[in-house]
């Protein structure tokens, strides 16, 4: 079987190439920059896309690869590669399973997973589709053996000017690939609050994140940092919530977590049901005890 | 209905609204023998970036002139979330019966139709992913369908005569894109705070009346479901009232995960 991947980062290529790899040769479309980064994931092929890259010029690249000649054209779902699979989807005719986070492949078909009704149920469907897009940090990136070949994509012109682009401020967060995390949510009261878990954060050596109102309603934290089905999907060892009553949206995003551990004063907090350890209790008295008891 | 002109040439958007109503899904419980999500009596209701979608719309109309057009795939049950569309300022509105489920697709194809059938120079707003299935598929079908360019993702739209300007988040960037209508807008949440319309607009609106259309059978792949139940948790649930033995417990548990 032949694999195409679009991905804009190495880490997404690499995750989804490790997954297809086994069966059958794997090509990828990345951008120019993440090449290098990409090529120990045993991708036979990596296209570089130089350039500045939009929806409709992507997909034009894309759709010059001919995706209909690949079994299974794999795109990260990120918001420029939802909008390339609506596209290529549309043009070729293809059908495309969406969000898709574990996919097994038998007898030309697709089984496909997808969390469904905002996140209240997994569904599993069965389809021919040709296309799938997948929620990013769905498989992990593992070396693979298989020397890459390089060539260079230049982005045809977009419909869209492009007027000016804002870099964001480049952080070292890279909370999906946390080992443990520390999660906050409106529980903590007010943004000052923050500094009061840190000891934590530092006692762990994890990584800070929040819950959807915490990083977009309220802006205490970046988005960057947001655990959810509209934030990031992160599996850590150990994910401790606190002060996150546990709407299905957010359990979305932290579910594949290894060890959960959840603080709320609220005992019929749902979040306590998608915990293996639960504290009912007071997160401030809580994290210092807590602190304490790590270091002996 | 104020228009915008320039240099002699009035330039009046036609925007058209894409609005999705969908089950109300905070309220939908599972059954938990089954795990089967319990779908009986759960009201419907107009999918949150529906409504930033019209609020966009609307706000566009106030700025720039136009006609606001809504156009919602749905069933025989889609009056009320077209009405609330009316009363947030919709000056038309179209409801195409028979949607049979989350099918982008086939609702693209629908859409895109209809779309064509209301004219050109349009500006198509809708929300980049809706609550209940998150495909968000339909921005980039719609304008390839439409052949049409996109600006995806926008937290902001400002008009300038026939241009439209979009400020688009992306992880890594924020940027400016713009493009001549006609064109397709998908919207975020953080694009602006929809309306609550005052009850005048609400009562004006129930006596709006409303077009009804059928869909066309559109031959489409429909993928079999296996299953849609609740996730299974083995989580193992050891929840602690007393503070001092749940520090010890989880102590003891996660000490050896973070070394």
């Amino acid at each position: 079987m032949k694999f195409l991947i679009f991905a804009e980062d190495s880490k997404n290529a690499g995750g989804i190439a490790s997954k297809l790899r086994d069966s059958g040769d794997v090509h990828a479309i990345i951008m120019k920059d993440q090449v290098e980064a990409s090529s120990s994931y045993g991708i036979k092929k990596i296209y570089g896309l130089t350039g500045k890259p939009f929806a409709d010029n992507v997909a034009e690249s894309i759709t010059k690869l001919n995706p209909s000649s690949f079994d299974l054209l794999v795109i990260s779902s990120t918001t420029l590669g939802r909008e390339v699979a609506g596209i290529i989807s549309a043009k070729q005719n293809l059908l495309c399973a969406t969000e898709v986070f574990d996919f097994t492949l038998q007898n030309g078909k697709i089984v496909t997973k997808r969390f469904f009704y905002g996140g209240k149920t997994i569904m599993e469907e069965e389809s021919e589709a040709k296309i799938i897009t997948v929620t990013p940090g769905s498989f992990d990136p593992q070396n693979g053996e298989k020397t890459s070949e390089f060539e260079d994509i230049q982005l045809p012109q977009s419909k869209v000017n492009l007027i000016e682009t804002k870099p964001k401020e480049k952080s070292s967060t890279n909370i999906e690939g946390a080992n443990i995390i520390v999660s906050v949510g409106r529980g903590i009261g007010k943004k000052e609050s923050i500094d009061k878990i840190m000891p934590l954060v530092e006692a762990t050596h994890g990584e800070l994140a929040g819950s959807r109102p915490v990083c977009l309603d309220y802006k205490w934290l970046s988005e960057e940092r947001q655990v959810g089905l509209s934030g990031k999907k992160v599996k850590p060892k150990v994910y401790i919530a606190l002060g996150i009553s546990g709407q299905i949206q957010h359990i979305a995003g932290m579910r594949g977590s290894k060890i959960v551990v959840a603080v709320n004063k609220d005992k019929d907090a749902p979040i306590f049901q998608e915990s293996d350890y639960g504290i009912v209790g007071d997160i401030f008295m809580v994290v210092p005890k807590l602190v304490e008891a790590l270091k002996k | 209905m104020h228009t915008y002109t320039s240099g002699g040439n009035i330039l009046a958007f036609n925007i058209i609204v894409l609005v999705k109503q969908i089950i109300d899904i905070d309220q939908i419980r599972n059954d938990p023998k089954t795990g089967e999500p319990l779908l009986q009596n759960i009201p419907l209701r107009i999918e949150n970036l529906s409504k930033n979608a019209i609020e966009a719309g609307v706000q566009l109309k106030e700025k720039s002139g136009g006609k606001v057009t809504c156009i919602i795939f749905g069933t025989d049950k889609a009056n009320a979330a077209m009405k609330e569309a009316y009363a947030m300022g919709v000056d038309e509105g179209y409801i195409i019966k028979g949607y049979k489920g989350n099918n982008p697709q086939r609702t693209a194809k629908i859409l895109s139709e209809k779309i064509k059938a209301l004219g050109n120079n349009s500006v198509i707003i809708l929300g980049n992913q809706s609550a209940d299935s998150y495909t968000g598929m339909l921005p980039g079908m719609l304008s390839s369908m439409l052949d049409i360019p996109l600006l995806g993702n926008a937290v902001s739209i400002e008009a300038d005569g026939n241009n439209l300007k979009v400020k688009r988040v992306l992880d890594e960037s924020d940027e400016i894109i713009s493009s001549p209508a006609p064109c397709v807008i998908s919207v975020t949440q953080e694009i602006n705070q929809p309306r609550l319309p005052p009850v005048l607009q609400i009562m004006a609106a129930g006596r709006k009346p409303i077009n009804m259309e059928d869909a066309k059978d559109e031959d489409v792949p429909v993928p079999k479901v296996l299953s849609n139940l609740a996730p299974k948790s083995e989580r193992k649930r050891e929840i602690y009232e007393d503070v001092d033995k749940g520090v010890e417990a989880v102590a003891k548990a996660i000490r050896g995960e973070i070394r």
